[in-house]
Order: C-alpha cells, then sequence, then structure tokens
C-alpha cells in the first residue's frame, strides 16, 4: 500500500507539472505564436493611456522580456524555494510555495488562494454532507419503492435538480429566503473561528442549492446502482437463508452499491475543492471560484495559473484518497494494490470472497482504474 | 411508458411551480425601463421624488452614528491614492485621502467647480504659465497625528513615477513635467524629483515643460495627496494607507472588504468638501451585480459604489414601482458613449462615407441597446457632454430631429463618396459588454439599410484598447473601420474630454483612444491655442467648443448617448446627490439615517 501511494504521489507531482506546462503554454506562448510582443502585453497591466516608458517598466517588472523558459523555469522555482520581488522600498520575499505575485494587485498569490480556501472548503464540505446523506437515502428508498408514487416523486424532485441551474435555484433561494422572508439573510461571509453561528447561518443556502444538484445526481445513481444490486443472485441467497430483510438491504445490497458512489463522490468534491464558480458567484462567497473568476476578468496569469495549479491538485489527491479507500472497502481492489505474497488470505485466481463486493459495473469515464478493473470480477456467493 | 409519462409531468409541474415562485416577488414590474409619462410621477415622502438627487440633496442630515455599508461587484484597481484611475475609487478615495485641490461637494453641474484640498487656494501659474505654486495648509494632520507637510505631497508625486509598482493611475505628471526620465524613488534611491520643489514646508511647485492651463486639474487626482516616506511600503501601501480624510483604514482584506473608522485628526474646518457623519463605513466587493441590486433595495446595503447603475431586474422594478421609483435618480453618468469611424480604413478615409455611417445609424435602437432613456442615456449628437465648459447644443447629422435616421442624405453621402451602393467593413465592439454588443448588432441592422455591411469582431474588454481598437496597425490590417467605445473625462472640461479622442498629437501606436485617428491641422492647432495662459477660462470653453463642432465635421466620431445611470438610494441614506465629477454619488459627505 505503501508503495501504491508513493507512486501515486510521484504521479501526481510529474502531473502538476505537465498541468503547469499546458496551462503556462496557453496563457504566455500563445499570444506570442499569434504576434502579441511582451510590451504589449505588459499594457494590459498600466492603466489607462500609458506612456510608453511605464509600459516598459511594467514589462522588466513582470519579466516578460526574458525568454519564456526562463520565465517558466522562474515560475517553477518559486514554487519550490520561493521568490523575492520588487514592492517598491524594498525586496519582499515570497515563501514557497510561491505562485509569483498578480500583475494586478501586486500581492502575493498564494496568500489570496489560501484567504480564500476556508470558503470553499466550507461551502464543500457542508454540501456534500447534505447531497451525500439526502441522495443516497432518496435512492435507496426510491430503489426499494421501485415503481410507487415515492419512487416517482423522489425521481421527478431529482430530475428537477438535475435540470434546474445553480444560477436559477440560487437566486430562487435568495429571493425567498434572504428577501421576501429573510430568514437566511445574505451577508458576507463569516469565518467558522470568528462566529460558528453565523458561519452556518449564511452558508445554509449555498450548500442546500449546491447540495439540490449533487443529491439529484446521486439519487439516481444510487437507484441505478441499488436496483441492480437487489437483482443479483446473492440477495436472493442472503433472503433464502432468511437474514432480516434490513440486513440484506444494508449489508449486501448498499454496501456494494456505494462503491462507485464513494469513486464519483471523490471526483465531485476535489472539482469543488477547485472552485465552485456558480455558487460562490451566485451567493457572493470570496472563496476559490471567484477568485478563479476575477483573475480570468482580470488577465491575471499568475493568479490563472495558482488557482489552476490547486484545482488540478485537489482532483488528483481527491482521485488518491478514493482510490485508497476504494481499496479499504473492497478486498477485491485490495488483491490488485497488494502483491499476492503479501496477503495471506490473497487467492488470486479465485476473487473476492465477500458477498457485499459486487461494484457498479455502469460506465462512467471518469471512475477510477481500479474501480474499473474491480467491475469485471465475478460476484462471490454471500457470506452467511 | 405511463411511468415516465408521469414523471415527465411531475418534473414539469415541479420546475413551472419553482418559475412561478420565483416571478412571485416581482408580480408588480411591467415594461423594463418604464414609460416617459411614469418616470416622474413618483409618490413624494420628504424630499424623495425620482431624479431629486440630480438636482437637489435628498435627505440632508448632520445626524452622526450608524453603519454605511458599500458593495462592489468587482474590486478596485488600488487603495492607494498614488495607483487610483477608476470613477468609483477616486471619488471613494475622498473619504480617506485629499489632494491638492479638489471638486465642490455640490449637486449638478455646481461640483465641475475646483476648489481647494490641503492647499489654502487653486494654484497660481507664473507669467509664463510654466511654474504652478500651491501652499499647503499648517496643521494638517495625518491619522497618527504626524503633521503634513508639502514634502510628502512632493514625495507621493515621485513614486508614482515608478510604474512597475504604481501602475494604474494617470500619467499626467510624467508627460507634463520637465524631468520624464525620473525612475521614482525606489530605484533612485538618492536622487530627487526635480521638476517639483518645496521651498517651505509648506509650499510646493510644479515646473512644467508647456503651459497647461488645466494644472489644476491634475492635481485634483490622488496622486497628490500626501504620504509620508517613512510610511510608504510601496504595493503593500494598498493596505493602509495614510489617511488625511475623515475616515482611515481600520481593515482591508483584498478581494473581500475593506472597514474605516472616523479619523480622530481630521477637522471639519479644514475639509470643508466631505463629512464625517457614519460610526463605521464598510465596502463589501466581490459581490454579485444583482445581489446588491437586491440587498439595496431590502435596505442592508446602502450604496453600490460602482456607481454605474442598476441591473435589469431591478431597473424594470424602480422603474414601474411608485414606492421604488421615488427613491430613484436617473442621473448623468458623466461619460459619452459612441462609435470610432476610423479615418485612415477605405473607403472611410472619405469623409463623405463616414457621414453617411452618422446619418445611417439609428441613434433609437443605439439608446435602446444602452439601456434607454433613463439606463441609457439622451440621444448625442456632440462631444461635449451637456454642462461641461464649451458644450453648445448642435446637430450636424440630424441625430436628435431624425433619431431612427436620416437615409436620404445617408444615401446621398454615400454617392458623394463614391460608393452609392454601400461598402464593407469591420467593426470592433468588446464582446463582454451586453449593451456594447446589442449597440454593434444595432448598427450593423442600421447601416445595412443603405448597404453598407459591417463585419462584427468581438474582443476582450480588457485588452480591448492596448491591443485592439486602440492599436491603429492592428486597426489597419483588420479593416477595423468602425469600432465602439466610450469617454467619461478625465476632468470636467473640454480638455478631459477631447484631447484624448481627437487631438493628432495623441494617437499612440498602443492604448490609443483617439481611435478614429483624426490628425486635422485645424483641430490640433485649436488644440495649442487653448493652452495659451494668458486665457480665460471662458476662452479656452470657447475654443474647445470649437473643437467639438470641427470633429464632428470631420465625422470621425458618432455620438450614441449622454450616458445616465439609474441608481437608488435606500430611504436610511442621507446627504445623496448626484456629482457630476464622477457621474455617481458623491460618496464623501453620505451618511445614514436610522
Amino acid at each position: 500500500m505503501i508503495a501504491f501511494v508513493i507512486r501515486r504521489l510521484l504521479t501526481t507531482i510529474f502531473l502538476l507539472i505537465v498541468v503547469s506546462m499546458i496551462t503556462f503554454g496557453i496563457f504566455f506562448l500563445i499570444p506570442r505564436l499569434a504576434g502579441q510582443n511582451s510590451a504589449e502585453l505588459a499594457a494590459q497591466y498600466v492603466g489607462r493611456n500609458p506612456t510608453m516608458s511605464a509600459i516598459l517598466q511594467m514589462e522588466a517588472k513582470l519579466g516578460l522580456n526574458d525568454p519564456l523558459v526562463v520565465q517558466y523555469w522562474r515560475f517553477l522555482k518559486g514554487i519550490v524555494v520561493g521568490a523575492h520581488y520588487d514592492s517598491g522600498p524594498s525586496q519582499t520575499f515570497c515563501a514557497p510555495p510561491c505562485f509569483g505575485y498578480s500583475f494586478r494587485t501586486q500581492q502575493p498569490v498564494w496568500p489570496q488562494m489560501m484567504a480564500a480556501l476556508p470558503v470553499t472548503i466550507s461551502l464543500a464540505a457542508g454540501a456534500a454532507l447534505i447531497w451525500l446523506t439526502t441522495g443516497v437515502s432518496i435512492g435507496v428508498l426510491s430503489a426499494l419503492k421501485r415503481g410507487t408514487v415515492v419512487d416517482r416523486f423522489s425521481m421527478a424532485i431529482a430530475l428537477a435538480g438535475v435540470s434546474l441551474p445553480i444560477f436559477f435555484t440560487g437566486l430562487l433561494s435568495l429571493e425567498l429566503f434572504s428577501y421576501k422572508w429573510p430568514l437566511f439573510p445574505n451577508d458576507q461571509y463569516v469565518a467558522i473561528t470568528a462566529n460558528p453561528l453565523l458561519w452556518a447561518r449564511n452558508l445554509v443556502l449555498p450548500w442546500i442549492t449546491l447540495a439540490f444538484l449533487y443529491a439529484a445526481l446521486y439519487a439516481r445513481l444510487t437507484r441505478a446502482s441499488m436496483l441492480e444490486t437487489m437483482s443479483e443472485d446473492y440477495i436472493r441467497t442472503a433472503r433464502a437463508k432468511g437474514l432480516p430483510e434490513r440486513t440484506v438491504i444494508a449489508r449486501h445490497g448498499l454496501r456494494p452499491a456505494l462503491t462507485p458512489i464513494l469513486t464519483i463522490f471523490g471526483m465531485d468534491l476535489g472539482l469543488l475543492l477547485g472552485g465552485a464558480i456558480l455558487t460562490e458567484t451566485t451567493f457572493s462567497l470570496p472563496g476559490l471560484g471567484q477568485f478563479t473568476v476575477l483573475a480570468i476578468q482580470n488577465q491575471d496569469f499568475p493568479e490563472i495559473m495558482g488557482v489552476v495549479m490547486l484545482a488540478a491538485f485537489f482532483i488528483v489527491i481527491a482521485n488518491l484518497v478514493v482510490d485508497i479507500l476504494y481499496a479499504v472497502v473492497d478486498p477485491r481492489v485490495r488483491i490488485s494494490l497488494w502483491p499476492c505474497w503479501r496477503s495471506a488470505t490473497c487467492t488470486c485466481s479465485s476473487g473476492p470472497t465477500t458477498a457485499w463486493s459486487r461494484p457498479w459495473t455502469g460506465s462512467r469515464s471518469t471512475w477510477s482504474e481500479a474501480a474499473r478493473s474491480a467491475s469485471s470480477v465475478s460476484p462471490a456467493p454471500a457470506r452467511a | 411508458m405511463t411511468s415516465r409519462r408521469t414523471l415527465a409531468i411531475t418534473a414539469c409541474a415541479l420546475t413551472a411551480g419553482l418559475a412561478l415562485a420565483a416571478c412571485s416577488s416581482s408580480s408588480t414590474s411591467s415594461s423594463p425601463g418604464g414609460s416617459s409619462s411614469s418616470a416622474g410621477t413618483g409618490a413624494s415622502a420628504g424630499n424623495a421624488s425620482f431624479n431629486a438627487g440630480v438636482t437637489g440633496v435628498v435627505n440632508p442630515s448632520t445626524k452622526k452614528g450608524g453603519t454605511l455599508t458599500f458593495a462592489n461587484s468587482s474590486t478596485p484597481d488600488s487603495f492607494d491614492g498614488g495607483n487610483e484611475y477608476y470613477a468609483w475609487t477616486l471619488n471613494f478615495n475622498r473619504l480617506y485621502q485629499t489632494p491638492l485641490t479638489t471638486y465642490k461637494s455640490c449637486p449638478g453641474a455646481c461640483a465641475n467647480t475646483l476648489v481647494p484640498g490641503i492647499a489654502t487656494a487653486l494654484g497660481t501659474v507664473s507669467s509664463n504659465g510654466l511654474v504652478w505654486t500651491y501652499h499647503i495648509k499648517q496643521g494638517l494632520k495625518y491619522e497618527d497625528g504626524s503633521p503634513v507637510t508639502a514634502q510628502d505631497v512632493k514625495y507621493a508625486v515621485e513614486r508614482t513615477y515608478d510604474r512597475g509598482v504604481l501602475a494604474n493611475g494617470p500619467s499626467y505628471f510624467q508627460v507634463l513635467l520637465a524631468d520624464p526620465k525620473y525612475p521614482g524613488p525606489y530605484k533612485d534611491k538618492t536622487g530627487d524629483l526635480t521638476s517639483v520643489t518645496t521651498p517651505d514646508n509648506y509650499t510646493i511647485q510644479f515646473h512644467l515643460t508647456a503651459p497647461f492651463p488645466d494644472f489644476n486639474y491634475v492635481v485634483a487626482f490622488p496622486q497628490t495627496a500626501p504620504v509620508p516616506k517613512a510610511k510608504d511600503t510601496g504595493s503593500n501601501y494598498q493596505l493602509h494607507p495614510m489617511s488625511t480624510g475623515p475616515y482611515m483604514f481600520s481593515s482591508v482584506q483584498l478581494n473581500k472588504q475593506a472597514t474605516l473608522v472616523p479619523n480622530p485628526n481630521w477637522t471639519q474646518n479644514e475639509d470643508t468638501e466631505a463629512r464625517q457623519l457614519p460610526s463605521k463605513i464598510v465596502i463589501d466587493l466581490n459581490v454579485n451585480a444583482e445581489d446588491i441590486d437586491n440587498r439595496l433595495l431590502a435596505g442592508d446595503i446602502q450604496v453600490d459604489s460602482q456607481g454605474a447603475g442598476v441591473q435589469a431586474a431591478a431597473r424594470a422594478k424602480l422603474l414601474s414601482t411608485p414606492s421604488l421609483q421615488k427613491n430613484t435618480d436617473a442621473a448623468p453618468g458623466n461619460r459619452l458613449w459612441f462609435v470610432y469611424i476610423n479615418s485612415k480604413v477605405a473607403p472611410l478615409n472619405n469623409v463623405n462615407c463616414r457621414q453617411a455611417v452618422e446619418y445611417a445609424a439609428n441613434k433609437t435602437d443605439l439608446q435602446t441597446a444602452y439601456g434607454g432613456p433613463y439606463a441609457g442615456g439622451a440621444i448625442g449628437s456632440t462631444l461635449l457632454l451637456p454642462g461641461m465648459g464649451g458644450f453648445t447644443p448642435f446637430d450636424l447629422y440630424n441625430a436628435k430631429s431624425q433619431p431612427t435616421g436620416d437615409l436620404t442624405k445617408a444615401k446621398a453621402a454615400l454617392t458623394a463618396c463614391g460608393h452609392a451602393s454601400g461598402f464593407t467593413t469591420g467593426a470592433a465592439y468588446r464582446s463582454d459588454r451586453p449593451k456594447e454588443v446589442a449597440g454593434a448588432t444595432a448598427l450593423q441592422a442600421a447601416l445595412g439599410r443603405v448597404g453598407i455591411t459591417l463585419q462584427l469582431h468581438g474582443y476582450p474588454a480588457g485588452s480591448y484598447y492596448t491591443n485592439f481598437a486602440g492599436a491603429p496597425n492592428y486597426v489597419h490590417q483588420h479593416n477595423l473601420g468602425i469600432d465602439f467605445g466610450g469617454w467619461a473625462p478625465d476632468w470636467p472640461d473640454g480638455y478631459g474630454m477631447l484631447d484624448a479622442l481627437v487631438n493628432g498629437n495623441a494617437i499612440t501606436p498602443t492604448g490609443n483612444a483617439n481611435v478614429g485617428e483624426l490628425n486635422d491641422s485645424t483641430v490640433n492647432s485649436l488644440f495649442t491655442k487653448a493652452t495659451t495662459p494668458s486665457y480665460t477660462v471662458a476662452q479656452q470653453s470657447a475654443i474647445f467648443g470649437q473643437i467639438d463642432r470641427a470633429a464632428m465635421a470631420q465625422a470621425v466620431i458618432l455620438p450614441e448617448v449622454y450616458a445616465k445611470v439609474l441608481l437608488y438610494r435606500p430611504p436610511t441614506l442621507t446627504n445623496v446627490y448626484s456629482y457630476s465629477p464622477w457621474g455617481m454619488y458623491n460618496y464623501a459627505v453620505l451618511g445614514v439615517s436610522g
């Protein structure tokens, strides 16, 4: 397992370097290929009607007149060992990981991202808790009550959740619950350390709005997964052995149905931690999503580079965590991760031995390799 | 199949229900933009009525206390006065910094008058027009109680020369003063900006290379707000600029929020143009624009600091609901929206072809594109804005008498141009500005009526002037004969409005604002004439009036609207009025009641 994690971490570093090269190329190389010179690039950051000497000063300050390779090396070096920047009266040291200085605000990018990160984490974590519990619950209920009014109503809600964009449901919830009936005034974000109650009150609507979309997706996914699992032979076997229905559902039906949910949950959470742009913009939350929008509007390349790298990092790490968790909950994945000689109970040729390890067999391209490999294994008889 | 149908019906019903619920709160709305008959008849409470803040002070009050909350949909260019150029940040700056001169605090055109700031009087100029002298009020203090000196003002100007650190502010000092090569005090730690001298602690002199009668306006920028050298932290100074105004920063969180509290060392006697009424001022940054409107209407915040007017949804509510309308102002936006007609791109290098565009344009449609008569503005026919020195109404192309276009004269002009059946040219606009997109589409349709075909090209606003419309080479290479634009003058007189737009000497290879590339000897000589030191303000204004007419005769700019902004003032906001220098409310005098 340790070797697996180390290998994945090394892959992560390689992947982040590739992402940084691509991002850097998009913002610094492509404009040059399109004929833009470094002075023209610098002119965007020197106010209205700049003099040529002002443009040249900015060009030198931002290092845009250096070869691209030098600029890229400087960027990477700053992340690893930090960098010194001219703040006027003195040189300011930007400690590692230094993602450079904003072209607009002349402030280091990393502290700005770190200031925005708690907002995004607060939003994503709260919403994730809601959508995971409600989405899975509704999905299970819907699957167990298949064809009934409960099932149809639940799926109708889910369809609405999937169909309605966040900027619509967000504005609607604001209109109703912030302005018409001000139960949750849309005040400025308050840190949890400053006032936990106010923190929670200000986030209730963003949590629910964001969770509405994801809960709908998860409900539909859970329902489909549960329906498939509950139709398996080993469920019938479990019932035939006289197990209580509750045990059959929770232990033999739900657990294997949850494994694909876990995979997708990791991906979704990783994506959200990179910035929930629509939700943060709708509710004016100063998180990474809003930071990204502002960076793009301002064409602030160091900020864009920084946020892309951070988002990529979250997605890769979330994938890694999910893969590890997957191995924890599904023995067959453990088998594929650990060499056989290290597991006393391992039977390489016979596959997994648990009844609940039947994974999702549907297709979703974002699934990890571990999930895909596990899906090819046939279920074994139920464990009594 | 049945279950699917049931599911679909249920989903549709649910969606419809939600949509209806969303609309329920605005059920009193009628047509967006409102009608002219209803827009002036709102019920009054106190002195609040529609447009009351355009000509007078609404809710005058000297009540102290309360929290005044601003919100902005974006972020400031800086809170450092030496690094500001946005109109709203210049307006907001007066809450915490005071330049040598400033604008009079009063409603309407009265505010175009300059008055002393930290100076005892407006500057006096030498007989040759090259040396401007200001005396600084004695006894002024920073927020920490240390005295303000002339050397601090000089240092404030010096630091703006380092454009690598303070990039955003205007460049007038570098252009007008005698030593443009000075790199600033950060790079030249032992040198000196020799063109600014301080004969004593309370006198400062500026030595110009050529006469510049508008210099009093130049020093009204907060670049002359004093900065104590010992407290200067360069690019970090924006996090706590030393206050000489009624308020000082207690916290600044970039991209999030800033808070100001009263400056204990500020005195009303020394700064009659500002007030110190609220006990706290908060500005929330990066707030969704629609949410700002909702918060304004709910009374949660008092001012949208951007000052650009409410969004479309709120606009409809304000103009159709009497109880809201009475707290609304369609205020002059201190800006002209227009279309450049490039004089170097064939066939528009022929004045008759340019005039054909002027005649054929449907000004009513362009006005609608920008938001209609209340939120967009009045149809324009001149370059100078109404109320500005030198403004004389004229209408060379029947913009007001035939606002939908004078097609007969347009066709005659096309014939005179040698393109009786029309021609094709490119049109540049900022694709991330919906009003400009609508304007481009409207102009394309209007010109199509006389055979002029516009090929529309959208560009990002951030680099529009640096890389595209403001780069003459790019304009020529891409045949961009039509280019959308707008201009808010740096100061409210003819020079501030016209020099960058139509002076041939102002054409630059990048960041060019004379996109029409008018380089007319008559117009250029009039600009030179206007700088004659012995001329009075009235004489100079008369010259700018001539330039306006001469430039319009050359048809390098098609005026669209004299901008208006639809502003909402919550009933709890006091001392509210539209302030012409910035085209929004005057932030330096606001208070809150209740």
